[in-house]
């Protein structure tokens, strides 16, 4: 049964990128836990827009995104749902939205089920008949998973996989629970040695689906993208020119960055680190080698690379250098000032990478993979399958801002087709999803140790069915009847 | 007794020590009747410890017939009920078959498996209830009369076979027997046993034979279960030979079991070898098995099919929710067993009793009792296949324990007014000494492995400690006599040493209390519940759920249509 009693929270505003988002929390928490994402110790305004930052989750690397954010506070009965109703806009990054999320969780809120405001706005008598009709679609809802399916549709292999190892699960299940209610039957359902590989397996399982999850959301909003190059071929500008702010020092001067400078930036929909740094160069400036060295660090954490070369130059040892060192690693290569008289090095380029399209297209030709050609093996640890692969060839200007967008674009699509796919609203299944595979996970270690201890099966079956009740919450319920059906399915039972 | 003469078994000697707890008749009957004892499940935990014994069936039936003639309140009239008479919407009387008519206040229908039966042996079919009794037609005809949903459902039983025509000896000797002793220290099933049961009956184990799978094959054709002369639905867990080799054609051996039905009665039980083919077919079947080429059959096994009530017309009072002091106990409600059957006779007499004195019924949770589980099944989610209890049905396993039955339920039953002064006292005692050795467990102090000095509840912890042993050792000095020993340890050492466990489950009965404790008024308006599908409010009008929680266990209700009802209980 839905609680009608908690405080519920998911992204209200519709799926997409850009513009504003909204994330609604309503119940009688509502404004702690808004206070709690706002670190704020006094009660809202009720019905005033109030500015806050969002803090940073500390050790959350999920949550290592801060925000500027207005919330609005609507008490009961003067709201959405009829209870106490808070609504935060932000960015309308799903990204952005989908950390609120999970900050507002950690806050005390409960994963809305779909619908669920809607039910909670009819049950208060905030919708009349007519509006309620969506609800009564969602009681006709067999499971809650049938409540998603659309959502399903959009995490159709995540669910997929669960259902089969919460399938699996049940099996190992049953075979205990037969062999509790079954004890005369002069044969094993199960020994614990049996039990305990298949449930190693599970677990395993359980753990390549949190870790890609992980992954996924670190693509989705942790990706650290590095700006290299050699000196003064306008990283600094370029870095400038993608957050649309003057965050880093710019001169003529070759060597003018020293150290790392990170800035959250929101490219195409995806949050993600931009890190500029020191061109790489041969120097004897302590200061100036030290920020090569960490430019070499960047390199080694980022998820992707723009490798910067100045169009106007011709191709120069450094930027050779620059080019083999970043080589297997996944990368777009800019070539900045276009606003110039070009030195040809574009081809030079092109060559560099091993692309033989015209001079004149910046467009990636059919059947062309140069990553993959380069390095499949890291990219495929790093980035995941590849679909289809990014274009690897940009040419902009930093200081007039042509091809910004085009590089923007391509950006997203890097981080994008190597990894899991993003998708409008993933976020909130994802979310709902990883939390219930990790109590599933954790109920499942618990039982593995029980069973190691040799005790009797009521013993693990007790962390089992809180594993099972965790996946069930994602693939629908299972009742002791279809336990009983199952066991008599397979065991030929009765004396 | 119909069938196995045996009490008990996983979950069921569960249902016998709660039946006990609450002044019922069956441990004490088993206890002083059985010949054969046997705890189950011995190697596993205690919360699945689970008595069993075999009955001397003639004398279990005559212990019982002199147990409540010895009843002074009991007043009998013995013919065949015919109909139900009602007055508005109440039960008003009773009319048998002769016609007689006797008013009543309320009336409890036990009719087992007499409702409309029909026997099958081979083609050959006869109505009957069970074999030798004629069916209950006009009763059945009365209960359809009130509108009540009702199905049809079929159980079976084994041929038997003459103990004199049975070699025993020449069997084990050859090896094709096994004999079964019962526990070599029986443990009785009442909680006010005071003496050892009889043990001595021993049992034979068997296999079939591809011999047998084969005959059974090349004469399915004529078995009413597969033949489609039986459309009634049987137990699964109990199934018949037919099924076995049908059903199951990997299995190259099936166990059975030859069980004396007494001590000193001619009839053997074959265990495992229910049928309805043809009884030429069976006697076949029975000189294939390896040491009963010539065993002498007695009577045929067969297959009977009746009608029983849909039990989702029940409330958890076991009364029907359409005619007011009206009660349905055992079979007639799908289940099978004569655990659930008496442990529903049980709550449905009490409850018919209380109704007539206008006290509310006894009802016990799904954290209280087996009782419990079985009784909130079947009014929640009816029955499609015979219903019958075990352990996995209940979600709060580890409380509901053989060694605390008395302690979770004589209360219950001293409330209700079903457990008499000396049970009441003996209660009393053994309460005291449980919280007393729990106290003293706790403040005991040990000295473990290792030498360091811990209570001894900490020490009982380490899975290598037990009760007995700090008892023998001198360590721990209980309060108990050497009568209630075993159960006074039982019951105190499983407290403290899965404690862990018994935490966890509490909690998750706590927070299941919540819609437990939302009631939900037998007229409350599905219907004019906004929002609500057509189907939601028919399955919620069909099983007039009591509280939230049983709404939420009916099948194919949805989470978001309970919220809704929960939001609108407090409007209408
Ligand atoms: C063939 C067969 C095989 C079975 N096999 C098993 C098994 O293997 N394991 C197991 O656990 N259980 C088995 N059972 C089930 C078990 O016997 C029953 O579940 C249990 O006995 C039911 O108890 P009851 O009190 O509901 O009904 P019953 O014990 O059937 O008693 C019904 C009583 O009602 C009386 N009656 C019926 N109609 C009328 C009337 N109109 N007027 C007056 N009296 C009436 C009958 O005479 C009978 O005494 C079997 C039952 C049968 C018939
Ligand atoms: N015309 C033109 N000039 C640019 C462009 N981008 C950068 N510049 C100029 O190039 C010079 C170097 O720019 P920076 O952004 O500091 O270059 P950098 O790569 O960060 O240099 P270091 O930090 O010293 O390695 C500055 O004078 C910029 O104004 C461009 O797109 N067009
Ligand atoms: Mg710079």
């Amino acid at each position: 049964m839905f609680s009608t009693s908690d405080t519920i929270v998911a992204i209200a505003t519709p799926a997409g990128r850009g513009g504003l988002g909204v994330v609604r929390i309503s119940g009688p928490a509502a404004a702690p836990v808004a206070g709690e994402l706002a670190g704020r110790e006094e009660p809202f305004r009720p019905r005033y827009a109030t500015f806050a930052t969002i803090t940073p989750a500390a050790g959350d690397a999920a949550s290592a995104v801060g925000d500027q954010v207005v919330i609005t506070f609507f008490p009961t009965p003067h709201s959405y749902t009829g209870e106490d109703v808070v609504e935060v806009s932000a960015h309308g990054s799903p990204v952005v939205l989908s950390s609120l999320l999970r900050r507002a969780i950690d806050a005390g809120a409960r994963l809305a089920e779909p619908g669920e405001f809607t039910l909670r706005a009819f049950l208060n008598g905030k919708l009349d008949l007519i509006q309620a009709e969506a609800v009564a679609d969602l009681i006709d809802a067999v499971t809650p998973l049938q409540a998603r399916v659309a959502f399903d549709q959009l995490e159709g292999t995540l669910t997929g996989a669960i259902t089969a190892i919460e399938g699996d699960l049940f099996d190992v299940i049953a075979k205990l629970e037969a062999s509790l209610d079954f004890p005369d039957e002069g044969y094993h359902f199960v020994g614990s040695e049996e039990a305990g590989a298949a449930l190693a397996s599970l677990g395993d399982r359980i753990d390549r689906l949190l870790g890609e999850s992980a992954r996924g959301r670190l693509i989705r909003e942790g990706a650290q993208v590095a700006i290299v190059g050699a000196p003064n071929v306008g990283k600094s500008s370029l870095f400038n020119a993608l957050l649309n702010a003057n965050r880093a020092i710019v001169t003529a001067v070759a060597g003018t960055t020293r150290d790392l400078v990170t800035e959250r930036a929101d490219l195409g929909g995806l949050s993600l680190a931009l890190i500029d740094t020191a061109g790489v160069r041969e120097t004897s400036d302590p200061v100036e080698r030290e920020g090569v060295a960490r430019t070499r660090d960047a390199l080694r954490v980022a998820d992707l690379v723009l490798v910067v070369l100045d169009g106007s130059r011709e191709m120069g040892d450094e930027d050779r250098g620059i080019l083999a060192e970043t080589a297997h690693l996944p990368r777009v290569v800019v070539l900045n000032k276009s606003d110039l008289k070009g030195s040809g090095i574009f081809s030079i380029a092109q060559g560099v990478l091993g692309l033989n399209w015209s001079a004149t297209s910046t467009q990636a030709g059919p059947g062309v993979e140069p990553f993959a050609e380069n390095a499949p093996q890291h990219r495929e640890s790093r980035l995941g399958r590849s679909g289809k692969d990014p274009r690897p060839l940009f040419s902009v200007s930093a200081q007039t801002g042509a091809g910004l967008d085009d590089l923007i674009a391509g950006v997203a699509e890097a981080l994008s087709t190597g990894g899991i796919e993003f998708r409008d609203q993933p976020a909130v299944s994802n979310v709902r999803h990883t939390a219930l595979l990790a109590r599933a996970r954790g109920a499942l270690a618990r039982a593995t140790e029980a069973l190691e201890g040799q005790v009797s099966e009521e013993f693990p079956l007790l962390d089992l069915q809180e594993a099972a009740h965790a996946l069930q919450e994602i693939t629908g319920r299972r009742t002791s009847d279809d336990l009983l059906r199952h066991i008599f399915e397979r065991f030929c039972i009765g004396k | 007794m119909p069938c196995n003469p045996a009490i008990g078994g996983t979950a069921k000697g569960h249902l016998v020590r709660e039946i006990d707890a609450l002044g019922g008749l069956m441990a004490r009957a088993i206890d002083a009747t059985g010949i054969q004892f046997k705890l189950l499940n011995r190697s596993r935990g205690p919360a699945v410890w689970s008595p069993r014994a075999q009955a001397d069936k003639g004398r279990y039936s005559a212990w019982v017939k002199a147990a409540l003639e010895a009843e002074p309140n009991i007043h009998w009239i013995i013919g065949r009920a015919g109909r139900i008479l009602l007055d508005g919407g109440r039960v008003s009387g009773l009319a048998l078959e002769d016609g007689a008519v006797f008013p009543c206040g309320a009336l409890v229908i036990t009719t087992g498996t007499f409702l409309n039966g029909v026997i099958h042996v081979g083609q050959e079919q006869r109505p009957s209830g069970r074999a030798g009794e004629p069916p209950s037609r006009d009763l059945a005809e009365s209960i359809k009369d009130l509108g009540m949903k009702w199905g049809r459902l079929k159980t079976g039983t084994p041929p038997r076979l003459a103990r004199r025509s049975i070699d025993f000896e020449q069997g084990v000797k050859s090896g094709v027997f096994h004999v079964e002793h019962g526990d070599s220290e029986p443990i009785p099933f009442s909680f006010t046993a005071t003496q050892s049961p009889m043990n001595t009956a021993v049992c034979h184990l068997l296999h079939t034979t591809d011999r047998v799978h084969q005959l059974v094959r090349s004469n399915i054709g004529a078995s009413p279960l597969y033949n489609g002369q039986i459309s009634g639905i049987g137990p699964r867990y109990c199934p018949s030979l037919e099924d076995k080799v049908m059903r199951f054609p990997d299995r190259e051996r099936h166990q059975l079991f030859l069980e004396p039905e007494g001590l000193d009665v001619e009839e053997i039980y074959v265990n495992g070898f229910s049928m309805s083919l043809p009884v030429e077919t069976q006697r076949e079947l029975i000189h294939s098995l390896p040491g009963l080429e010539s065993a002498e059959m007695l009577r045929p096994g067969y297959a009977v099919e009746y009608d029983f009530v849909q039990p989702t017309e029940l409330r958890s009072s076991l009364e029907t929710h359409r005619v007011a002091g009206l009660f349905f106990a055992g079979q007639i409600n799908g289940t099978s067993g004569y655990e659930e059957a008496a442990g529903q006779g049980l709550l449905a007499g009490a409850n018919a009793a209380r109704s007539v004195l206008g006290r509310p019924p006894l009802v016990l949770g799904r954290e209280e009792a087996y009782l419990g589980i079985l009784v909130d099944d079947l009014v929640t989610k009816g029955c499609l296949e015979p219903y019958r209890m075990f352990t996995s049905r209940a979600e709060y396993r580890l409380l509901l324990r053989t060694d605390n039955a008395d302690l979770r339920l004589t209360p219950r039953g001293r409330e209700a007014g079903l457990v008499d002064d000396e049970r009441w006292e003996r209660y009393g005692r053994r309460r005291k000494r449980y919280d007393t050795n729990l106290d003293r467990i706790r403040k005991t102090w040990v000295r473990v492995e290792g030498g360091a000095r811990v209570p001894a509840a900490q020490a009982l912890k380490r899975p290598e400690v037990t009760l007995g042993s700090l008892v023998s050792a001198g360590d721990v000095v209980l309060e108990t006599t050497p009568d209630d020993f075993a159960l006074d340890t039982s019951s105190v050492e499983t407290t403290v040493k899965y404690e862990g466990y018994l935490v966890r489950q509490e909690q998750a009965v706590a927070r299941a209390q919540q819609a437990e404790r939302r009631r939900i008024p037998e007229a409350f308006p599905f219907e004019r519940v906004p929002g609500l599908s057509r189907e939601m409010v028919q399955r919620f009008s069909e099983t007039r759920p009591e509280t939230l929680g049983q709404a939420q266990r009916i099948p194919g209700v949805t989470p978001a249509a309970v919220a809704v009802v929960g939001a609108y209980l407090n409007r209408f």
